[in-house]
C-alpha cells in the first residue's frame, strides 16, 4: 500500500508544532498576541457555523458572547464556581437561548437581512438589559478577582497557561467544523445556504438543522465569552453584548473566507497581528485606529476579493472553490 | 417613582417632538432600502457626520443653526452619492452578506475616523434656540424640538412631493417595484439608485441641523439613531412612507414614556422588543409595505 | 388503492382562489399529465401536493396518508418528490454533493450517500461531471441533475415541473426517454408541461385545468378531441 501524505496534512502539523512549541520562544507580548488570534479564530469559527454553513447571518453573535462571559463570572464571583463549570452552565444557558432564538426566528420565516436585524436588537436588547441589572454589575460589568495562580479556577501566572487553554479550544473548534462539513449535517446545512426551498424538497428538515446550527454556534460562541472574561479579567455589557465584539466575532471569517473550515483561522492569522502590532507603533495616541483598520479591511475585502483570502487563494490556484454564494439567485442589474 | 399626569404629558410632548426627528432619519433609511434592497448600515454614521458639519458651522462658524441646512443637506448628498459610486455601486449584485458587511465596515470607517480626528468629546452646540421653552400647564415644550419636529414634518413632505409628483420621483419609485420593468420603459436604474441614495443621505443632513441645538454630537452618536431608523422602517413597513412617519412617532412616544416609567434605560428594551416582535410576525411592517 | 388521490383540493389567495373543488387521482406506474392554460392553477396545484402551500381546503392521500399538513422534507420522506421548473442546483457545491442531498434522505451515512449518488450519476449521464460545481453546468445538464437529485430520494412518485423547457429537441429526448425508462422501472409520475408535444408523448393519461377546475381528463388522444379542452386550452396555445 502506498503512503500518501497530503500537503494539508503536513501544513497542519507544522502549525500544530509551531502552535505548542510557540511560548518557549516568544515574549509575553506575542503570547499575547497569539492569544488574540487564537481567540478571535475560535470565536468566528464558531460563528462560521451558523453564518458559513448555514449562510444565517448572525450579526449579534455577542449575545452569546455575553452570556458565557457573564454566566461563569457571575458564578465565580457571587458562589465561588470555578469557571471550568460556569463555562459549561454558560454554554447551556447559551446553547437555550440560541435554541429559542433561532426557533422564533425561523419558524416565522425570519431570513437574510432580517435575521442580521433580529439578531442585533437582541444583543442590543442585552445590553441594556444587563446594564440595568445592579446586581450582575450593571454598567460598571464584573471584574474577575485575581486569586493567583490557580489552574483549578481557570486563573494562570503568566500568559501561557492561557495560550494553551485557548489553542487546545481553536483545535477542537476547527476540528468539530471540519468534521461536521464532511457529514450528512454539514452538507444539509450547505445545502440550506445553497438553495432552501431545494433542500427542503429533497428531504432535508430545514428549521431543525437550522436551529441546531445555532445551538451549536451558540454553546461555542459561549464558551469563547468565558475565555474572554478569564483573560480579560473584566467584562462589561457593551465589552461583550455590544455591536463591537459581534462585528469581530465574525470579522475574521469574512475577510478569511465565509464558510470554509480554514477561513475564520486564516483570517485571524493574517489580520490581527497587523492591528496589533500597528496599534504597538502608534501607541494609545489614536482610540479605534485598530477599528478603523478592521473597517478599512472589510470594505477591501468586499470590493476586491468578495470571497476572502481563501477565495482568492484558490482562485490563483486555478481551482477555484469558494463556498460562499448568493445562491446564484442575484439579478442582472 | 411619582407618575403625575403632568410627567405623562412632557413624556408624550417629548415623544410626539422627538418622533418627527426619528420619522426624518427613518424616511432616509426606508428610500434607499426600499429602492436598492440593501440595508445601510452605515446610515446612522451618515448623521454622526451631518452633526459635526452642523455642529462645527455652529460652534466655530457662529452660524445659525438652521442655516446650516444650506451645508450639510448638499454636503450629505454629494458624501452619499460618492460613497454610493465608490463602494456599494461595485457590489450591487454580490450575496446580501457581502452588501451588509460592506455597509458594516464603511460604519466602522466613519465611526473610527471621528473618533481619531476629532476624539471621543461629547459636543454641544449652545444655541439661541437651545433654551427657548413654552409651557403648556406643567408641561415644558421645548422650542428648538418644536422647530425640529416642523422642520422634520416639512422635510418629509417635500422628500414625500419628489418622489411623488416629479419625474425624479417616479423614476425611483418605478424603480424600486420593479427594477426589470423600469429598465425596459428606459429608466436607468443606476443613476435612479444613485439618486435614491443622494437623496436618503441629504435627508439626513436636514435632520442634524434640527438636531444640533438640543442633541450632543459625538463619534457614536450614529449607532443609537441608526439602530432608531432600521426599528421605525421595519415598523412601518418597508417603503411605506406615512408608514414611516407614523412608525417615528410611536417609537418616540415609546423611547419617552418608557423612559418614564421604566427605570435607567430599560425603555430601550422596549424599543427592540417591538421590532423583534414586528420582525417575527409582521416583517411587512404594521401598515403593510413591501414583502421582504 | 391509488398512489395519490387528491379530493376536493381548495386554495385561495386573498380573495383569489388559485385551485378550485380539484379531485382527482394516480395510480402506480402512471405517467400523469397536467395541463392548462396560464394561471391554470398547475403551479399551485404542485406547490399542495409537494407541502410548500397548505391546501385551504380537501384532502391529498399519498399512500393512503394524509399530507395535507406536511412540511416538504416529510412529504420526501414518504416517496413523494419534485423537481422546479427553474432549475434549482446549489450553485456552490459539486454535481456529485448536489445529489448526495437527496441520497442523504434514505443513506444518513455519508459513504452510503455518496454510492447512491454515483449511481445516480451514472443513470443521469453525469458521472463525468461529478466533480464540477452546480454552477457551472449547461441548462440541459442542469434539467438532468434535477430529475437526478430528486430521484436520489428514491422517491415512488416523481412530480416533474417543466422538465423539458428551454431544451432543444434532442436533449429533450435524452430527458423523455429517462423519464420512460424510469417509469418502467416503477416510478410513477406526474407532469406539468407546456409542451403539448412532451404530453401527449409521455403521458398515460392528461388531466386539463382550467380557472383552478378540471375541465376533462383521458388519454392524449382523447385529450386532442374534447371540446370543452379544445375551448378552454388548446384555443389559447400559442
Amino acid at each position: 500500500m502506498k503512503i500518501q501524505i497530503k500537503k494539508s496534512t503536513i501544513l497542519i502539523g507544522l502549525l500544530l508544532i509551531v502552535g505548542f512549541i510557540l511560548p518557549r520562544f516568544a515574549g509575553e507580548y506575542y503570547i499575547h498576541i497569539s492569544v488574540l488570534v487564537l481567540f478571535y479564530a475560535y470565536m468566528a469559527v464558531s460563528w462560521n457555523i451558523l453564518g458559513g454553513y448555514a449562510g444565517q447571518h448572525s450579526l449579534g453573535h455577542a449575545l452569546f458572547m455575553g452570556i458565557g462571559a457573564y454566566t461563569s463570572t457571575y458564578l465565580f464571583t457571587v458562589i465561588g464556581l470555578t469557571p471550568w463549570i460556569g463555562m459549561w452552565l454558560g454554554g447551556a444557558f447559551a446553547g437555550v437561548i440560541g435554541g429559542f432564538v433561532g426557533y422564533l426566528c425561523f419558524r416565522y420565516g425570519v431570513k437574510g437581512p432580517y435575521f442580521a436585524l433580529v439578531t442585533i436588537a437582541l444583543a442590543e436588547a442585552a445590553v441594556y438589559i444587563v446594564t440595568n441589572i445592579p446586581s450582575i454589575g450593571g454598567a460598571q460589568g464584573l471584574e474577575v478577582a485575581w486569586t493567583g495562580n490557580a489552574p483549578q479556577l481557570m486563573q494562570f501566572d503568566g500568559k501561557s497557561g492561557y495560550y494553551y487553554m485557548i489553542l487546545v479550544m481553536t483545535i477542537i473548534a476547527v476540528w468539530l467544523s471540519s468534521w461536521l462539513i464532511k457529514r450528512r449535517f454539514g452538507y444539509q446545512l450547505l445545502s440550506i445556504r445553497e438553495n432552501e426551498d431545494a433542500a427542503e424538497a429533497l428531504g432535508v428538515n430545514t428549521l431543525r438543522l437550522k436551529i441546531q446550527a445555532t445551538v451549536i454556534s451558540a454553546v461555542m460562541t459561549a464558551l469563547g465569552g468565558t475565555f474572554f472574561a478569564q483573560y480579560f479579567t473584566y467584562i462589561n455589557p457593551r465589552a461583550v453584548f455590544g455591536e463591537g465584539p459581534s462585528v469581530q466575532i465574525l470579522l475574521f471569517a469574512i475577510i478569511g473566507g465565509i464558510g470554509t473550515v480554514w477561513g475564520p483561522v486564516v483570517g485571524a492569522l493574517v489580520l490581527i497581528p497587523i492591528a496589533e502590532l500597528s496599534r504597538g507603533w502608534l501607541g494609545g495616541t489614536f482610540a479605534g485606529a485598530q477599528i478603523l483598520l478592521y473597517g478599512t479591511v472589510l470594505v477591501l475585502t468586499m470590493l476586491f476579493m468578495p470571497n476572502g483570502i481563501l477565495g482568492l487563494y484558490h482562485k490563483f490556484l486555478g481551482k477555484f472553490q469558494n463556498r460562499q454564494s448568493d445562491g446564484g439567485k442575484s439579478e442582472a442589474l | 417613582m411619582v407618575f403625575s399626569f403632568e410627567l405623562f404629558g412632557q413624556a408624550v410632548v417629548t415623544g410626539i417632538l422627538i418622533g418627527g426627528i426619528f420619522a426624518l432619519i427613518s424616511v432616509g433609511l426606508s428610500l434607499i432600502w426600499g429602492v436598492m434592497r440593501i440595508i445601510n448600515f452605515a446610515h446612522g454614521e451618515f448623521l454622526m457626520i451631518a452633526m459635526y458639519i452642523a455642529y462645527f458651522l455652529v460652534a466655530k462658524g457662529g452660524w445659525d443653526p438652521y442655516l446650516t441646512i444650506l451645508i450639510t443637506a448638499p454636503a450629505l448628498f454629494l458624501i452619499g452619492i460618492i460613497i454610493f459610486q465608490v463602494t456599494i455601486r461595485p457590489i450591487i449584485k454580490d450575496p446580501p452578506i457581502n452588501q451588509i458587511m460592506l455597509t458594516v465596515g464603511l460604519s466602522l470607517i466613519l465611526q473610527n475616523l471621528a473618533l481619531v480626528f476629532l476624539k471621543a468629546d461629547v459636543l454641544t452646540a449652545n444655541t439661541a434656540y437651545t433654551r427657548m421653552n413654552f409651557y403648556l400647564g406643567g408641561v415644558v415644550v421645548r422650542g428648538s424640538q418644536l422647530i425640529a419636529f416642523v422642520g422634520s414634518a416639512l422635510a418629509a413632505f417635500i422628500l414625500y412631493w419628489i418622489l411623488q409628483k416629479t419625474d425624479i420621483g417616479r423614476a425611483i419609485r418605478a424603480a424600486s417595484q420593479n427594477r426589470d420593468a423600469a429598465t425596459l420603459v428606459g429608466i436607468n436604474v443606476r443613476s435612479t439608485y444613485l439618486l435614491a441614495f443622494g437623496l436618503g443621505s441629504a435627508s439626513l443632513g436636514v435632520a442634524a441641523s434640527l438636531m444640533i441645538p438640543f442633541y450632543y454630537t459625538s463619534p457614536t452618536v450614529g449607532l443609537f439613531f441608526g439602530l432608531i431608523a432600521y426599528v421605525v422602517v421595519v415598523l412601518g413597513g418597508l417603503g411605506n412612507f406615512i408608514g414611516t412617519l407614523v412608525a417615528g412617532l410611536i417609537i418616540g412616544l415609546t423611547e419617552s414614556i418608557g423612559a418614564s416609567l421604566l427605570p435607567g434605560s430599560l425603555a430601550r428594551v422596549l424599543t427592540f422588543g417591538i421590532f423583534i416582535f414586528v420582525l417575527l410576525l409582521r416583517p411587512q411592517g404594521i401598515f403593510g409595505g413591501k414583502q421582504k | 388503492m391509488s398512489l395519490l388521490e387528491v379530493s376536493n383540493l381548495r386554495r385561495d389567495f386573498g380573495g383569489l382562489t388559485a385551485v378550485h373543488d380539484l379531485t382527482f387521482s394516480v395510480e402506480p406506474g402512471e405517467i400523469v399529465g397536467l395541463i392548462g392554460p396560464n394561471g391554470a392553477g398547475k403551479t399551485t396545484t404542485f406547490a399542495m401536493l409537494s407541502g410548500f402551500i397548505t391546501p385551504t381546503s380537501g384532502e391529498i392521500l399519498f399512500k393512503g396518508t394524509s399530507i395535507n399538513k406536511l412540511k416538504p422534507h416529510q412529504v420526501c420522506l414518504l416517496g413523494l418528490t419534485r423537481t422546479f421548473q427553474i432549475v434549482q442546483p446549489f450553485p456552490d457545491m459539486t454535481v456529485l454533493e448536489n445529489v448526495m442531498i437527496g441520497a442523504y434522505t434514505h443513506h444518513p451515512n455519508t459513504v452510503d450517500a455518496k454510492k447512491k449518488a454515483m449511481e445516480v450519476l451514472e443513470r443521469i449521464n453525469l458521472a463525468h461531471k461529478a466533480e464540477e460545481q452546480g454552477k457551472i453546468l449547461t441548462l440541459p445538464e442542469l434539467k438532468r441533475l434535477e430529475i437526478g437529485k430528486a430521484l436520489a430520494t428514491e422517491p415512488s412518485l416523481l412530480l416533474l415541473d417543466e422538465v423539458a423547457a428551454g431544451l432543444k429537441d434532442v436533449e429533450m429526448e435524452e430527458i423523455l426517454e429517462l423519464v420512460r425508462q424510469l417509469n418502467r422501472e416503477g416510478i410513477t409520475f406526474l407532469i406539468v408541461e407546456h409542451l403539448m408535444k412532451v404530453i401527449m408523448n409521455l403521458s398515460h393519461r392528461v388531466i386539463v385545468l382550467d380557472f383552478g377546475q378540471m375541465i376533462g381528463q383521458g388519454t392524449p388522444a382523447e385529450i386532442s378531441k374534447n371540446p370543452a379542452v379544445l375551448a378552454a386550452y388548446l384555443g389559447k396555445e400559442d
